[in-house]
């Protein structure tokens, strides 16, 4: 039968099992839990009965590997020293290529295991004998979603009935609690194929396997009920298509929009009301859908500093905090990289060996704290480290020896030296090491942030630590922006970044004094180099964690909602603009990045 | 020649949709009947190569039609049509004789694939 259809399903389940079990094994190494290693005995026990139940018997083989050496674990014959988690976490490892693996090529032929696996599963569910004179069973698998299973074996049995030397069955009759999965008993005198033609002729069979009465092939658990009554009011959906759905909502919001702006006839006011009302609707609806918590990226996190602690010696604890707070799947997803490269920087480089800590005064193990946060319309992730600081001399030294910083003295503040460190192509380390350099140095986890529309700031101080903080918009699709003009173009301002906008009267200042407030003024007209006529009349006063900016624009033109479209900008582009967009009455307007300007 | 079938079901909503699905196979609907009586009555007017049968029907269940139907046509090929939480009934319509069941809502490709084993 066809299973391919179940492949996305076995994607998304085997994904979270295969997280589930790794974040249980890291905590089995921090102070061994009796419930993470039931958490990850479980975990492995799902992905073996969903991988048989495809087909992948190498998959379901690796699992059942692993799901023996938990169950060790679990009676405590074996305990949880740190080689017996190293080994586990290779062993999930394998297994994870071999679920990639299997959804690549497809179901193969069950493994040798197949006799352990059957043991294993008569643990939880003791099988009937077989009957005096069984030398072949036949092993009956039902598709998962057949209908009615019950009366499906019933027909299986009739079927059997007209077939020389079958002994009987097991189940011998079907209620409502059979799973689908029956056994046949042959006597040597059956003609297997014959059986096997009776079988299938029944309908609904997912797979028929012959196997001497003593092994059995793999079989999947049927411990799998509770959770797909639990799942029967979810529905997966493919994430593009969720995407194609908000790209159409805000492209109608827009539309919505221009049509207002157009004016509407009075017998046609009702309508376009009730349509806003219902676009407002649909508008939430879609936003809560795309969310997700930040917990789906988070739960990575543990292996990662673990894994990145291991490799240089380091003794690092993680606390992760928040991890319910939700966002936009695709900005979380976006975000994953970025936080994985900043946590194996603050293992590499911030957190000290035990001595050098126990000699600063400090408690031996360094201490990682990642934490989310709803705030306003944004989510703000805080990665803060105990470890020794970014040297600010050492960032310096690197910078001139790049040529990109002249100054004989250190940046002063550290919005400096985060801007410095930032520059495409610097890093603090002479070598690359194997976990940080992978190819991605701040200035991408920066570009990244700012791509998706937020904001990353840093503060470090010498001996104590380093906090990113990092805000990011809750969702993608549609935002909040303010239309300017400059030089008869108009530009939209996303209103995440700005926090006022006020008059300008003339003047050729560079700064410019809100409310008692001096703050640096940067005229668009010389930063866009706008040449056509036009007097600046207003400032938008953006804000960027502690730092702010006006930015003098020629006109306000009013406040919209916008698609925010990001762009591959053209070579040669002035590195301003985040993306385009198309406005309210229909004009394509790129997007305004202040946090380049400031 | 398409091969004949007898549709059973007291809901014209079903009869229609089950004569969409078999007649885009091929088939060609040769009779209708609303309850058990009349399927009995029929079958043995047409003879079809198959009859869908629903299981709740007035004056005379499927399962009673089916009994009657295969006593004297022991060769009768009959598909029951179930709803969801008849496990039960299905199972007895199998003993009287029924050779495969399908479970409302139809979805076509399983109709059609009961249908050929039915006829296989």
């Amino acid at each position: 039968m066809d299973l391919r259809r179940f492949v996305d399903l076995y994607a998304a389940e085997t994904h979270e099992n295969i997280r589930l079990l790794q974040r249980s094994l890291v905590e089995l190494e921090i102070d061994a839990p009796a419930d993470a290693v039931a958490e990850a005995f479980r975990a492995a026990h799902t992905l073996k009965g969903i991988s048989a139940a495809m087909g992948y018997g190498a998959a379901a083989d690796m699992a059942h590997h692993l799901e023996d050496r938990l169950d060790a674990l679990r009676a405590g014959t074996v305990a949880a020293d740190r080689d017996i988690v190293e080994a586990l976490l290779a062993a999930a490892d394998e297994l994870e290529d071999a679920i990639a693996e299997a959804i690549r090529i497809g179901p193969t032929a069950p493994g040798d295991d197949a006799a352990a696996a059957d043991a294993s599963a008569s643990r939880t569910a003791p099988a009937a004998p077989a009957p005096a004179g069984t030398a072949l069973v036949a092993h009956v698998r039902l598709r998962p979603d057949a209908p009615i299973k019950s009366a499906r074996g019933a027909l299986i049995v009739r079927a059997l009935a007209a077939v020389p030397g079958v002994l009987g069955s097991d189940p011998e009759e079907f209620g409502d609690d059979f799973d689908g999965r029956l056994r046949v008993f042959l006597a040597a005198s059956a003609d297997s194929a014959a059986a096997e033609a009776a079988i299938r002729s029944a309908g609904e069979v997912e797979t028929v396997e012959m196997a001497a009465p003593a092994a059995s092939p793999a079989v999947a658990p049927a411990g799998n009920v509770e959770t797909q009554a639990a799942q029967s009011r979810q529905v997966r959906v493919d994430a593009v298509r969720l995407d194609g759905l908000a790209d159409g909502l805000g492209e109608m919001s827009v539309l919505y929009a221009r049509l207002q702006r157009i004016g509407v006839p009075t017998q046609a006011g009702d309508i376009v009301d009730r349509l806003g009302t219902v676009l407002g609707e649909l508008d939430h609806e879609m936003r809560a859908l795309r969310m997700v918590p930040v917990r789906e990226v988070f739960e990575r996190l543990p292996r990662v500093v673990r894994d990145a602690a291991r490799s240089v010696g380091r003794d690092v604890e993680l606390v992760l905090e928040g991890d319910d707070v939700e966002m936009d799947r695709s900005i979380l997803e976006e975000m994953g990289e970025p936080l994985v490269h900043l946590l194996r920087n603050a293992v590499d480089h911030g957190i000290e060996t035990a001595e050098e800590r126990r000699a600063a005064g400090k408690p031996p193990r360094g201490r990682i704290r990642v934490s989310a946060e709803r705030e306003r319309g944004s989510v703000r992730i805080v990665m803060e480290d105990d470890g020794r600081g970014v040297s600010t001399e050492a960032v310096a030294a690197k910078a001139r020896t790049a040529g990109v910083y002249a100054r004989e003295e250190p940046p002063a503040t550290d919005e400096e030296l985060f801007r410095l460190m930032s520059m495409p192509g610097l890093s603090t380390r002479d070598e690359v090491s194997s976990m940080s350099g992978r190819g991605v140095g701040m200035d991408a986890v920066v570009h990244r942030v700012r791509a998706l529309g937020g904001a990353i700031d840093m503060r470090t101080r010498p001996g104590s630590g380093t906090t990113f903080r990092m805000r990011l918009p809750i969702t993608l699709a549609v935002a909040q922006a303010l239309r300017v003009r400059v030089g008869g173009e108009d530009y939209a301002i996303p209103l995440t970044h700005v926090s006022e906008a006020v008059e300008l009267d003339g003047g050729s200042d560079d700064v410019l004094t809100v409310r008692s407030h001096t703050v640096p003024l940067v005229r668009l007209r010389r930063v866009l180099r706008v040449e056509a006529d036009g007097q600046e009349a207003a400032a938008v006063i953006a804000e960027i964690g502690d730092r702010r900016a006006a930015l003098a624009v020629d006109e306000l033109v009013g406040r919209e909602q916008i698609l925010v479209r990001t762009f591959d900008a053209v070579t040669g582009m002035l590195p301003f603009f985040s993306g385009a967009t198309l406005l309210a009455d229909g004009r394509p307007a790129l997007v305004l990045d202040p946090l380049s300007m400031i | 020649m398409a091969r004949t079938v007898l549709i059973c079901d007291d809901a014209l909503f079903m009869r229609t949709m089950l004569a969409d699905i078999l007649k885009g196979a091929g088939f060609e609907v040769v009779g209708e009947a609303q309850t058990g009586a009349e399927a009995v009555k029929q079958y043995k007017q047409l003879q079809p190569d198959l009859v869908t049968m629903d299981i709740v029907m007035p004056d005379m269940g499927g399962i009673d039609a089916v009994r009657a139907i295969v006593k004297e046509h022991p060769q009768a090929r009959i598909l029951m049509c179930s709803a969801m939480g008849q496990q039960a009934l299905v199972i007895e319509a199998i003993q009287a004789g029924a050779r495969d069941f399908v479970v409302k809502p139809f979805q076509p490709s399983r109709v059609l694939e009961a249908v050929q084993r039915v006829l296989g």
